[in-house]
């Protein structure tokens, strides 16, 4: 039955004054779909967000693949992103061997190592366990992987550059490591660093040459030094952690190509960026999943919550329904009323929800990042229009199912014995 | 005839309960013209309240044949009955039933909303002047007096322009005066406007204000008198019919 605007509106008047007959239920029963609503675009915003954050940290690597020493491709993945624990490393003459491939575009070592910073930095503790990452670069094709990096200006960091390739005291802090350690260009900066082999640290004072640009990767937390520096301090003369790698033309085809080539070295193995990206997904993909369900369990929750309240207003209203029936109202007219009650409070919940979800994304994304370090920077909380869109549609969709049952209720009964119950 | 607004004959409502089958109403013949007023009273479980949700197309009978407005009725399922009661049907119940969350101007446009027809608020305001509440459109039933709810009520049930106007116990919860004045309010509204009134009372003063009694006993009808003859027989004794 269509019904023009007017009709339509004094509808929606008669649901919202129903609704409003029990506040304090009708409330409550949007809150219940508002905290699964929040719970539904929080995690959908974490999904969205945390992929984004995978394929920016990815992508600003600069490199489609690399080759590194033999290992978990979990290690792998923590170790480019994070700068990770538990480094392997493979024999400097990869680098020259593989070099040669005429399949590269470009090519550049990368040396990993991680220093223990002694009395370097205001925010210190008194247990020294404050550790920097350490990342040794070969400055020309370094630039030439990632051409975005520039340096921070400003007071105290103006005249920033890279150091020269032989200098054995001069660093480039990323900008989080200067932040986090109050370093500006020209000041000193502290590491102890065990060599490979040694039992004792040995503690290194640096000059800051310059600092970076907030780039929103693992490089605004590390701190650079000339490879070979950053090789001979950790006494690893003659090892490299990574190869980072651009093909001339980046396929998986052509990756497959490429690896193959180069496994016939025994100590290194070749990982593209998608294969990372899917581990580190990966990794997150289980607790996604729980939460995915307990989502689920609130959703379900939410929508009995519904059901039970609308039903307990149709028996309540019982009588008005028989009264409504006498006065000329259709089956359908009920049904319409009835659902038209539910649909608006699982609207309401969805946008309430979806209000606090923006509102507490910051506390969810702190959330998530105390209780786990999923390897990667920036936002991994991204509540986009669509993912609002789709929870407030779901809610709605939810509602109009949820409200079938109450709603065929109320329009079956027969105006006889409804008013006949009537309270 | 052409001015018979309700006629049935051998009608019967039958319910099953369990086993047993209880007749409610057993073999009534009545014929109701335009413009009377007729009062239905009977002892409780004498079926008054079953003919009059029969004669106003609110339950459908189990047997005979009955005819609303020219239509017939019987055998029609509940979706077919709403058809033949909107515009044709007005109802006043005991209870008022005015929906709590609305004003008295919403109240009684309700029954257009439902029949998809735009209020009109000029003949909103008559339908008020005339029940004597133009004062109180704006006002929650909460705020009214029992007469004044059901006053409200008539309002609602004149809005959709009806030729029967149903009135189950309209007097029921009202003062001796406020019943008086509803109960002249329905013989003004049949004088006036040639509505057919159908009401049950349990007062033999507002029966006697009908064109036509009909008493019920056990499903059946005792008496079906016109109001000279049915003031000589009721006049000395109660009425048989309970509070």
């Amino acid at each position: 039955m269509r019904k023009d605007n007017f009709i339509l509106r004094r509808y929606f008047g008669l649901a919202f004054k129903n609704l409003r007959r029990r506040p304090v239920r009708t409330a409550l029963t949007m809150a219940g779909v508002a905290l699964a609503v929040t719970v539904a675009v929080s995690l959908g915003g974490f999904m969205l967000g945390y992929r984004g954050a995978i394929d920016k940290s990815i992508n600003m690597l600069g490199f489609q693949v690399m080759i590194m020493a033999k290992g978990c491709p979990y290690e792998a993945a923590t170790m480019m992103l994070k700068g990770g624990t538990g480094l392997l490393y493979l024999p400097a003459d990869t680098y020259a061997k593989v070099k040669s491939d005429p399949e590269i575009e470009s090519i550049t070592p990368i040396f990993v190592g991680v220093a223990q910073k002694q009395a370097s930095g205001i925010r210190d503790d008194d247990t020294g366990t404050n550790f920097s990452v350490i990342s040794g670069i070969e400055v020309p094709s370094y630039r030439i992987m990632k051409p975005w990096i520039g340096f921070k200006k400003g007071a105290g960091y103006d005249n920033g550059r890279w150091f020269g390739q032989q200098s054995r005291d001069e660093v480039v802090l990323g900008f989080e490591a200067a932040e986090y350690e109050q370093r500006k260009v020209g000041d000193s900066f502290y590491a102890s660093i065990t060599p490979a082999g040694q039992p004792a640290a040995v503690m290194h004072e640096f000059k800051v040459v310059g600092v970076l640009d907030r780039t929103g990767t693992q490089d605004d937390g590390t701190v650079f030094l000339p490879i070979d520096t950053a090789r001979e301090y950790f006494g690893r003369p003659e090892q490299l952690t990574i190869l980072g790698i651009k093909l001339k033309q980046f396929s998986s085809f052509k990756l497959r190509e490429f690896e193959t080539r180069w496994l016939k070295l025994p100590e290194v193995q070749v990982v593209g960026l998608q294969q990372v990206k899917n581990t580190l997904v990966s990794l997150v993909a289980t607790a996604q999943t729980m939460i995915a369900a307990v989502a689920m369990i609130a959703v379900i929750v939410a929508l009995i919550g519904v059901i039970n309240t609308i039903l307990m207003s149709v028996y309540e209203r019982t009588s008005e329904i028989g009264i409504m029936k006498a006065l000329g109202a259709r089956k359908e007219s009920i049904f319409q009323l009835i659902w038209l009650e539910t649909v608006m409070i699982c609207l309401v919940g969805a946008v309430a929800g979806s209000l606090a979800a923006i509102v507490g994304s910051g506390l969810v994304e702190r959330a998530i990042k105390s209780i786990a370090d999923l390897g990667v920077n920036g936002s991994i909380v991204r509540i986009t229009p669509a993912v609002i869109a789709y929870a407030v549609a779901g809610a709605v969709v939810l509602g109009f199912f949820g409200g079938l049952y109450p709603a065929w209720r109320a329009s079956s009964m027969r105006p006889v014995e409804a008013i006949g119950k009537g309270v | 005839m052409k001015d018979v607004m309700i006629e049935a004959r051998g009608l019967e409502r039958y319910y099953q309960r369990g086993s047993e089958t209880v007749k409610a109403l057993d073999g009534v013949d009545i014929t109701i013209r335009k413009g009377e007023i007729v009062a239905i009273l009977g002892p409780s479980g004498s079926g008054k309240t079953t003919l009059l949700n029969l004669l106003s197309c609110l339950d459908a009978p189990t047997g005979g044949t009955l005819t609303v407005g020219g239509k017939s009725v019987a055998g029609l399922s509940e979706n077919q009955l709403v058809e033949v009661r909107r515009g044709l049907l007005g109802f006043v119940f005991q209870q008022f039933s005015l929906l709590p969350t609305l004003t008295v101007r919403e109240n009684i446009e309700l029954p257009l909303i439902f029949l998809g027809v735009h209020p009109d608020s000029k003949k909103t305001n008559e339908i008020l002047a005339a029940v004597g509440l133009a004062d109180r459109a704006t006002h929650l039933p909460r705020e009214l007096s029992g007469g004044q709810m059901q006053r409200v009520a008539i309002a609602r049930a004149l809005m959709v322009d009806p030729k029967i106007l149903v009135a189950d116990e309209p007097t029921g919860n009202l003062d001796k005066a406020t019943g008086e004045s509803i109960i002249a309010l329905f013989k003004r509204l049949a004088a006036q406007e040639g509505l057919t009134i159908l009401l049950t009372t349990h007062n033999p003063a507002f029966a006697l204000e009908a064109d036509r009694v009909i008493t019920l006993e056990d499903g059946r009808i005792l008496t079906d008198a016109p109001l000279a003859r049915a003031s000589a027989e009721l006049s000395p004794q109660p009425l048989p019919c309970t509070p």
